[in-house]
């Protein structure tokens, strides 16, 4: 079975966010009211895998592998089979 | 008595490190990160760059390299290892050092001289120093804001594992990056792994700038000559 995998890894909160910030401050010029802007990364890919909790297993060794957990935090956002 | 300098796809410091390792007077090697045995060799240093064009996160991907194993197995064996830069990144990705290297607080890669002070001249790498000397030395970082929970800054303190750190010297330098308490280079608890974002292989001649990196190199020249 194929699937794709969307796996989400951000910074954990209260570090500091520059990249977060200085798009907050674009975000602001242009008179949008926001605050708290995170900038994250999001890995896409298609896998394979004999069954949909096994799938989800591989996927989330896989951010497991990917991400820092000194500094960020990550999240299986959404798994599909493909068909 | 050699040197390993391990060069990863992506790596630009290695020629500069083995210039450095050289003409203090000790032999190196360029290692391909692929390599699997880094059998008869002394100390190992991964060199500065931008391994794997810093994909994902500076020195995120170096640490799937076959090589890397062969590092951990050689640090835990109490062999030195110097990452400098990326490879304090790599080191950091790694597991091997504590804490992790973020975007610099302005976001700018930044490349002038700093000036850092020397916490500690009792290891292999700082024993040419004496403790209180500020160096000037070259950075050259987009992401060098050392960063680490309070729990593991108390301990690297406590351990006295801040080797270098940021000063201020007739009102030039401080701290470039926003790196937490100042933190320019630290050691593992044992002594034998270094880490440090300023390049000491780009100040080890006059010509250079500052000679004031060359005393890395010469410690170890010493501590390994005292161990052969």
């Amino acid at each position: 079975m194929k699937f794709h995998a969307t796996i989400l890894i951000e910074l954990k909160e209260g570090i500091l966010d520059p990249q977060g910030r200085a798009v907050e401050g674009v975000l602001k010029g242009l008179n949008y009211k926001v605050e708290q802007v995170r900038v994250g990364r999001v890995l896409e890919m298609e896998l394979e895998a004999p069954s949909e909790p096994e799938a989800k297993e591989t996927a989330l060794s896989i951010a497991k592998a990917l991400a820092n957990p000194v500094m960020e935090v990550y999240a299986l956002e959404a798994l599909k089979e493909l068909v | 008595m050699k040197i390993a300098v391990i060069v990863f796809p992506g790596s630009n410091c290695d020629r500069d490190t083995q210039w450095a390792l050289e003409r203090t007077g000790l032999g190196a090697d360029l290692v391909w990160h692929t390599e699997g045995n880094l059998e008869g060799y002394s100390a190992v240093f991964l060199p500065g760059g931008f391994s794997y064009g810093d994909y994902l996160r500076a020195g995120a991907l170096a640490k799937f390299s076959p090589v890397m194993a062969e590092v951990k197995r050689l640090a835990e064996r109490g062999y030195p290892v110097v990452g400098i830069c990326n490879g304090f990144q790599a080191l950091t990705e790694a597991g091997l050092l504590p804490g992790a290297l973020l975007a610099n607080t302005n976001l700018h890669y930044t490349c002038k001289d700093v000036f850092v002070r020397v916490e500690r001249d009792d290891l292999p790498f700082t024993s040419a120093y004496r403790q209180g000397q500020v160096l000037r030395i070259p950075m050259a970082h987009g992401e060098g804001r050392y960063y680490t929970d309070d729990e593991t800054l108390h301990r690297l303190e406590q351990n006295r594992q801040i080797v270098f750190r940021y000063v201020e010297q007739q009102g030039q330098g401080g701290n470039p990056n926003g790196s937490l308490a100042d933190i320019a280079g630290i050691v593992n608890e044992r002594g034998n792994v270094l880490g440090m974002m300023p390049h000491p292989e780009r100040a080890v001649e006059e010509v250079l700038g500052s000679v004031d990196g060359g005393g890395l190199f010469e410690s170890l020249k010493r501590t390994l000559e005292i161990v052969a």
